[in-house]
């Protein structure tokens, strides 16, 4: 099996055995959060290598595990199965003194804790990041939570819906004076947070090892979206203008937005500069729409938007998708298909490079996931395994890890503390 | 420059070395995506050189909104810390400088169309025989992969291929941009800065550089949750969700308030709904016998969500949220940048930094560098700089040039 997934075969099986070590190997990740926000960045973590420990409570486990569309397998969903890849799932109850000093024990041992319960929760369990710090001054934390760890809303329940929408960003989707959508996935924000979260811990890892000293990272969703909002704060603040939703067009350029062909299906064209315009007009079979007379320049187009999509509304309708987008890519202007799943499944570029992987689970059956983002030349990230059965890990950990006797992991067990 | 007020006080300073001091980075790269890679190490502390085409520059600074100095309030903000330096990479002798310049530096952001910087004699071999511990981050709509690596590739089109485009908007109706037509590019910044950081340790551990391939289309799709497993296992293809997740939780959406604005308010499992249903002051609606189970209320999803809609249309946006919260139901209003700017949260959080713009005395407000880390902040040093405003200072300073050098490479246009 190759790890390369840019020559890798569509939706392979990947259990890889590439001797090269990854760059986190031997970082010990603690992930004891819940569904994605910040779980997202341990995945990360573990496609390059770091042994992630999925700490989860010993009855119900992570609820990912029966959010969304259910298997044949009783604890996994698919979101867990793709999602919870990598780990190994260890119980501890956090609610019972006794898990709380084995937890400390695991984060003795460990090189990154990551959590996302509210505000608080940690701290009212003895974990806290000052009591882990105590510890092990060398861990490094990442915190996820609606608002962040500080601030007046610090303590309200924020799911990446809601954090989303206070971050700006639903507002923002959807037609204008209609109601707003969701931009495209639920979880966005929780991916998005976690994505700033992963910087962090690395950084963080990096600063450790130069000075040794571990230090907490704090995100808020909210913030992690506001942070990608490019224009909007600036232009706001200085005029005073409040972006609004654009639907499925662009303020700033013409013709950039969704099309419908003759076969009712959708190609999105993006127009971004004049030149680009001009190789549509082009590939229009309408050369002269370019001319500084008519559509040449941006300022024109914008002013005439709706006359300009209009044009290219009523030359798409004409043809099949395949047909426009034959046309628009022989003159080079950027434009593609607006895939649903199944046309990615047909994708030859998804396929070529590895982007869809297939895996075996003895009761699940086959699961496709999505592979590894980003692809790293020397050192590609893997996917070891999908989301364990809950506490698949817990003797070996409580053995290995922390030293514990046959009987003590048994007594432990009967007490429901693991 | 002043650093100066935020919307609630100064931005503090780091007070330990940041932790990628000593990291010199290139970033050849225009616009967001690439380039957001090197914002995100700058604020981090590495030393950021935007090379940039001596006309122009890169397209950023006119991308968007101009600014009272003409640049745009993007460039200003996502042009932060970085020194700008002008050279002609068409140029034989702008190669050669590149070139120098690379001997020197550890990490290389580039998103120009596959095979471009081959063409210009500075492709990945050539590069590595130069500096063999360099990381280089490529971005492009498509990877360096792959039968459509050659096509031109924006967020637009990013969003369509990857299938979130698909999934935005109303259903049966037309797709929508998600939020913002940036968002792809932005996703595969942070992809980008996690896979330098990557390969900065694993460099730092064996001395080996390696390049990082980036798709703009594989970020957004790597985010779409179980959309792919679902096909692969049950042939379930997604459609757009309007302004609901109601596949599986309701009520979990949009609603608008009598005030015209609009709430988010999410009931993911039945304990909240009931919390909801007593916020809504109708405490009998989560009972068993009529909507206290998910599974009932997905089957009655229009007639659930009618009664929220009405109850939320009665009231204004504040009673609507002060009910929620005070109920504990997970709720929020969708801000507008207006409303962000009037939020205590985003004060309290200093999530915007007031900066003077040192030629016109323009105050720029612009997002706070994010994550916050406890140990080493982020710190915005300076906005983004003037065309070429450093090119001679960094030529000096890392090249060993004289005045009369650079002064002849300006006549001959090649900075």
């Amino acid at each position: 099996v190759t790890t390369d997934q840019a020559e890798a075969p569509a939706a392979r099986s990947t259990a890889s055995a590439d001797p090269r070590p990854l760059p986190l190997a031997g970082v010990r990740v603690i992930d004891v959060g819940n569904f994605l926000a910040g779980p997202y960045a341990a995945s990360i973590l573990g496609e390059f290598g770091a042994e992630v420990l999925k700490v989860e409570h010993p009855l119900a486990g992570d609820p990912m595990r029966r959010y969304g569309t259910a298997t044949k397998r009783a604890d996994a969903t698919l979101k867990w199965l793709s999602e919870g890849r990598n780990r190994k799932s260890v119980t501890i109850d956090l609610r019972q003194p006794e898990g709380v000093r084995l937890f400390l024990r695991l984060a003795e041992k460990s090189d990154v804790l990551i959590e996302n319960f509210r505000p608080g929760t940690m701290e009212e369990w003895g974990l806290g990041w000052t009591q882990v710090h105590a510890v092990n001054p060398r861990l490094v934390m990442l915190r996820v939570s609606g608002y962040g760890q500080t601030g007046p809303y610090r303590r309200r329940s924020g799911f990446a819906h809601i954090a989303q929408a206070f971050g700006g960003l639903n507002y923002l989707c959807g037609f204008p004076g209609e109601s707003p959508t969701l931009p495209g996935t639920v979880p966005l924000g929780d991916y998005i947070a976690s994505l700033f979260g992963a910087i962090g811990i690395l950084v963080a890892l990096r600063h450790r090892d130069a000075t040794g000293r571990g230090q907490m990272i704090d995100v808020g969703i909210y913030e992690a979206v506001f942070r990608i909002l490019e224009e909007i704060a600036g232009v706001y603040g200085a005029q005073g203008k409040i972006r609004e939703r654009e639907g499925s067009g662009s303020f700033v350029a013409v013709p950039h937005g969704h099309f419908r062909t003759r076969d009712d299906k959708w190609i999105a064209i993006a127009c971004t500069t004049d030149k680009m315009f001009e190789r549509l007009s082009v590939a229009m079979g309408q050369p002269h729409l370019s001319s500084s007379t008519l559509y040449g320049d941006q300022r024109k187009r914008l002013a005439a938007r709706d006359t300009v999509n209009q044009i290219v509304i009523e030359w798409v309708g004409s043809l099949t998708r395949d047909e426009v987008l034959a046309k628009c890519l022989e003159e080079e202007v950027p434009a593609g298909k607006v895939n649903s799943i199944a046309d990615i499944f047909a994708d030859e570029q998804f396929q070529a490079r590895g982007n869809l992987q297939r895996f075996t689970d003895p009761e699940a059956g086959e699961v496709i996931v999505p592979g590894v983002v980003p692809t790293l030349s020397a050192t590609p990230g893997r996917i070891s395994n999908l989301g364990p059965t809950l506490g698949d890990a817990t003797e070996s950990v409580m053995r290995d890890l922390l030293g514990l006797a046959a009987e003590e992991i048994a007594r432990l067990r009967q007490q429901r503390v693991i | 420059m002043t650093e100066s007020v935020t919307a609630t006080g100064t931005h503090a300073t780091p007070p330990v070395t940041p932790p990628l001091a000593g990291i010199r980075v290139i970033d050849i790269a225009t616009i967001i995506a690439a380039p957001f890679t090197a914002t995100l190490l700058g604020e981090f502390g590495a030393d950021v050189l935007k090379i940039e085409h001596p006309l122009g520059g890169d397209g950023l600074r006119k991308f968007g909104t101009p600014s009272q100095r003409a640049d745009t309030y993007t460039w200003l903000s996502e042009a932060r810390n970085k020194r700008s330096v002008t050279l002609d990479l068409r140029h034989p002798e702008g190669v050669a400088i590149f070139k120098r310049l690379i001997a020197e530096t550890d990490v290389l952001c580039e998103n120009f169309r596959t095979g471009t910087m081959e063409k210009w004699g500075v492709g990945w071999d050539v590069l590595r025989a130069i500096n063999p511990r360099l990381v280089m981050l490529r971005v492009t709509g498509y990877g360096q992969t792959g039968p459509y690596r050659d096509r031109p590739g924006f967020a637009r089109v990013a969003h369509a291929v990857g299938g979130i485009a698909y999934l935005a908007g109303m259903p049966k109706g037309t797709p929508v941009t998600p939020g913002s037509t940036t968002l792809g590019d932005y996703m595969t910044g942070l992809y980008g800065a996690i896979g330098v950081l990557l390969a900065l340790r694993h460099r730092d551990l064996t001395g080996e550089g390696q390049y990082v391939d980036a798709a703009l289309y594989e970020s957004v799709f790597r985010c779409t949750d179980e959309l792919a497993p679902a096909y692969g296992m049950y042939g379930i293809v997604r459609e757009r969700q309007g302004s609901s997740h109601n596949d599986y939780a309701v009520p979990h959406g949009h609603f608008a308030t009598k005030d015209a604005k609009w709430v988010a308010i999410s009931c993911a499992t039945d304990k909240l709904f009931a919390r909801l249903a007593a916020a809504m002051g109708r405490p009998e609606l989560a009972s068993h016998s009529i909507y206290g189970e998910q599974q009932v209320r997905l089957e009655h999803k229009h007639d659930v969500n009618e009664i929220v809609r009405d109850w939320c249309g009665s009231l204004t946006r504040e009673e609507v949220l002060e009910r929620c919260y005070a109920h504990d139901v997970p709720a929020g209003p969708l801000n507008n940048i207006r409303d962000i700017f009037a939020d205590r949260q985003f004060h309290a959080r200093r999530n915007l930094i007031a900066v003077d713009e040192e030629d016109t005395g323009e105050t720029v407000i612009v997002p706070a560098p994010v994550p916050r880390m406890s140990e080493t902040p982020g710190t915005i040093r300076s906005l983004g700089p003037r065309l070429g405003q450093h090119t001679d200072e960094v030529l000096h300073e890392l090249l060993g040039m004289t005045d009369d050098e650079i002064a002849e490479l300006r006549r001959k246009r090649v900075v």
